[in-house]
């Protein structure tokens, strides 16, 4: 069997339970909607222009708040990676910052810059920032200590030392770092509209929940898993493209 | 062998016996839920017949003298919303003061519940504004951020007077809010309005908001609704205590709605943290008997076809319900007939007209 | 200055610069006081919530939902995450449908849960299960996927049975990822116990007192939870990373 029939196998296995467990009634309608009554309402907010509309949205806040995030995070990560005394300065704040889940932070950035994108841009950027950050200190600690000793023999500047030593050594867990952050990102994004929105993928959840259409909740979670996988490649696509670049300039 | 075989028979006796005495007191929990909170969350209910039943434990007092029944009752802060869930999870039996919207919806997506008696009618809302912000009719909404409860039956009343106000998703900008936030968020300018009842009272006089408009001054039509419902599974269960709920809350509203209790009825109410001068204002020149009528009347039915058509209209629901079907009464009229009550509330037909006079009337309030 | 004093010093400058600087501005009444209470204000809270009230039993709420969801999801997940490095079939048939529910923000799970078991505990503890599964799932497989070639080789060459191999080859060197992935649960478990409380019916617990400050605007009442937030959750981070070097140490005698 092929990879992707592999792979749809047990996809295509639960849809099937799904499809015959709302077709038999095993579960009454308000707990697990028909599959057919999913599809409606993604149709339905997709024909009113909603869902375009939500969708892109949501994809701003979380590009806005992941871009300073990331930008934030890259800095200050390279900073504390590669000054002791930086590190020793801001390293205990910062981890007992970074403790507190995003999420409990809502309520006072609220209060701070009121409830519109402000407020979400913010949360996602922090969200985004914490990951980075340790992910680019983790990167700068992974470099292997006889690489640096090659580039002080050579007595490469420190530029030179960093952006030709240092970050491609580090760029993996950089990576990693950054693939987090755009995780955390997500999360944020649909816990902040699910908090106070009247627009994005998470407002339509939770208007889902408040007028109990379930078919509506189901759909978006399905929508939010699409654009989600979308993202997700786009930057793996470019980890690659970096690795495969820098191996080859190496 | 005689002696074994009267061993056995006795045993066989007490055996029996035995099994049929958990039989007979077979322990049940009546779960009811109320989709509200007092001040600061308290479990505390006001402004309706619930809220009566619940502060002076009519419910708690029908069933003192049955030690295998116990009443717990649960608070949504979620309000309808959240109690629908409840529901939905089977964690509950009855629904008391269920307001329409949720109600309404509930029942287009399935649930199964029973309508036996209404909880309030005509209850009025209030528009909160920030002090100074120009805002001084619903009109002058447009344009501004606005908060809503979605899936309350405070939505559906607050977009009716929006509706008839000219305001709309494209004029106006709603966000869904639970009311603690919403105070919340119209205290730190987030919002710019926000529609709520008696807890607004209190922030005016404190000169946090002002309340520019009410529906008791526009039009009572666009007041809102609650009911209380039983779960068909608990119906068909224990028939005989759905009876007994129903001759508590019935007990409860015969004492709510009679105007010599006027103070004693906001009293209670105080328990959920509000003062009863609140009360007193927020039902200034209305009789209690206005709101606090558990009659499954005309008008009732009407206002519930209408609201289920309104509900239907503004995307809510994508599907026609059937109000008919829903309402339950017998439980109701049982009750009032054994408390000799059938005459004790006016009864109003579909347009909201007396028709007939009800013994209520007749009460006088001790201050006056 | 000595060597080992250094570190300790410089970690504390910052934070004390930053609340001399709160400080300074709520003293110089900068900013209204109910929007930034005072240091003192917020000291002074902290004293009256330990005095009077159930902060105790909020947090002890709180830590008790976040050890039982966590109990609940996270040995399903490594349950899980055995089978789908153990088998390279159930890897490849249920792996892409795993990798597909990771891109759902788990929030937006948070409706469907609560429409399911209800917003009281049972939701609640849904949820935080839930948090739980992924982190160790994702880790155990790595770990289990990651046999070292030598080591199969040997089992070959010993000519083990497959529950041999397991036992002896495939479980042991898949410990490492195992121990990772509750070490992660943990903490996942613990965040998202805070946000099951924000999203689902009032009950005791610290998110609780967040959003009861929220509602009544008091901010000092916020940043005491917050802080107390903080500490647990680098409490928890600290004694599951201790935990797993433990067994790390233990495994290696």
């Amino acid at each position: 069997m092929s990879r992707l029939t592999t792979a749809l196998a047990a996809p295509a296995l639960l849809f099937a339970l799904w499809w015959l467990s709302a077709a038999q009634g095993w579960l009454p309608e308000q707990l697990l909607p028909a599959p057919a009554a999913v599809w409606d309402a993604l149709a339905e907010t997709a024909a009113s222009g909603d869902l375009q509309a939500d969708i892109l949205i949501s994809l701003q806040r979380v590009g806005a708040g992941f871009a300073l995030g990331a930008l934030g995070g890259l800095a200050f990560g390279g900073a504390i990676g590669l000054s002791r005394t930086l590190r020793q300065l801001f390293d205990p704040l910062f981890l007992l910052l970074a403790q507190v889940p995003p999420l409990a932070w809502i309520p006072l950035v609220i209060l701070a810059v009121g409830i519109d994108e402000a407020m979400k841009v913010t949360v996602i950027a922090w969200a985004s920032f914490v990951p980075v950050v340790l992910g680019v200190a983790q990167g700068i600690r992974d470099v292997p200590a006889p690489l640096r000793e090659l580039g002080r023999a050579l007595t490469f500047s420190p530029w030179d030392l960093v952006s030709r030593i240092v970050f491609p050594a580090a760029v993996p867990a950089i990576f990693t770092g950054l693939r987090e952050g755009l995780a955390n990102a997500w999360q944020t994004l649909v816990a902040a509209e699910l908090f106070a929105s009247s627009e994005g993928l998470g407002y339509l959840i939770s208007l889902g929940r408040q007028l109990f259409q379930l078919d509506l909740v189901l759909a978006m979670v399905l929508v939010l898993g699409i654009v989600g996988l979308s993202v997700n490649s786009a930057l793996a696509l470019v980890e690659r493209r970096l690795l495969r670049w820098q191996a080859q300039a190496a | 062998m005689r002696t074994p075989l009267r061993f056995a028979l006795l045993g066989f006796v007490l055996g029996t016996a035995l099994a049929a005495v958990p039989a007979l007191a077979d322990p049940v929990t009546i779960r009811i839920g109320y989709p509200g909170v007092g001040a600061d969350n308290r479990p505390f209910a006001s402004g309706d017949i619930v809220a009566v039943a619940h502060a002076g434990h009519f419910v708690e007092d029908e069933f003192a003298h049955d030690p295998d029944v116990k009443i717990e009752w649960t608070f949504f802060r979620g309000a309808g919303p959240a109690l629908n869930e409840s529901l939905a999870a089977g964690h509950l039996d009855f629904a008391a003061g269920l307001g329409d919207l949720p109600s309404i919806v509930g029942r287009a997506n399935g649930l199964k519940t029973r309508f036996i008696l209404t909880d309030k009618v005509r209850d009025t809302i209030y528009l909160a504004v920030r002090p100074n912000s120009g805002i001084n009719r619903v009109e002058d909404l447009a344009g501004h951020r606005l908060s809503e409860f979605k899936g309350t039956n405070l939505q559906l009343a607050a977009d009716k007077v929006l509706a008839a106000h000219g305001l709309s998703e494209r004029n106006a900008r709603f966000i869904n809010l639970d009311t603690g936030s919403a105070l919340a968020a119209l205290n730190a300018g987030e919002i710019d309005g926000t529609f709520g009842s008696i807890e607004l009272l209190g922030l005016r006089d404190r000169g946090i908001v002002e309340l520019p408009y009410n529906t008791k001054a526009d039009a009572t039509s666009f007041g809102r609704h609650s009911a209380t419902f039983v779960t068909e599974a608990f119906e068909q269960a224990h028939p005989e205590l759905v009876q007994r709920v129903v001759d508590a809350f019935v007990k409860a509203a015969r004492f709510g709605a009679d105007e010599a209790h006027r103070a004693a009825v906001f009293d209670l109410w105080a328990k959920a943290g509000y003062p009863p001068e609140a009360f007193a204002e927020d039902f200034d020149h209305e009789r209690l008997a206005n709101r606090l009528s558990p009659l499954i009347d005309d008008y009732v039915v009407a206002r519930y076809r209408d609201q289920a058509a309104h509900v239907r209209q503004y995307g809510l629901i994508r599907k026609d319900i059937d109000v008919d079907g829903w309402f339950e009464p017998k439980y109701l009229e049982a009750a009032l007939k054994a408390q000799n009550l059938e005459n004790f509330w006016p009864k109003y037909d579909a347009e909201g007209h007396k028709v007939t006079i009800g013994d209520v009337e007749q009460t006088r309030s001790a201050a006056r | 200055m000595n060597a080992p004093a250094r570190p300790i010093l410089l970690g504390l400058l910052v934070p004390v610069l930053l609340i001399g600087l709160w400080q300074a501005i709520a003293a110089a009444h900068l900013v209204a006081p109910y929007i930034l209470p005072s240091p003192a204000a917020v000291l002074a809270r902290f004293g009256d919530e330990l005095d009077g009230g159930t902060f105790g039993s909020d947090v002890w709420a709180s830590l008790t939902r976040a050890l039982v969801g966590f109990a609940i999801g996270a040995p399903a997940g490594i349950g899980f995450g055995l089978l789908l490095g153990l088998s390279r079939l159930a890897g490849r048939l249920f792996g892409p449908l795993f990798l597909a529910y990771r891109q759902v923000a788990l929030f937006a799970w948070v409706p469907l849960l609560s429409m399911w078991f209800g917003g009281g505990e049972a939701g609640k503890l849904a949820f935080i299960a839930m948090a739980a599964f992924a982190p160790a799932t994702v880790n155990t497989w790595r770990g289990a996927a990651a046999v070292p070639a030598p080591y199969r080789e040997l089992s070959r060459a010993l000519t083990l049975g497959r529950l041999d191999h397991l036992r002896l080859v495939a479980l042991p060197s898949a410990l490492p990822g195992v121990l990772t992935g509750l070490r992660s649960a943990l903490i996942h478990a613990w965040l998202a116990t805070v946000g099951a409380e924000l999203f689902l019916d009032i009950a005791p617990g610290l998110g609780g007192r967040l959003n009861e400050g929220r509602d009544k605007f008091e901010v000092d009442l916020m940043i005491v939870a917050l802080t107390v937030l903080a500490t647990l959750g680098l409490g928890f981070s600290q004694l599951a990373a201790a935990a797993e070097r433990r067994s790390i140490r233990w495994r290696r005698r």
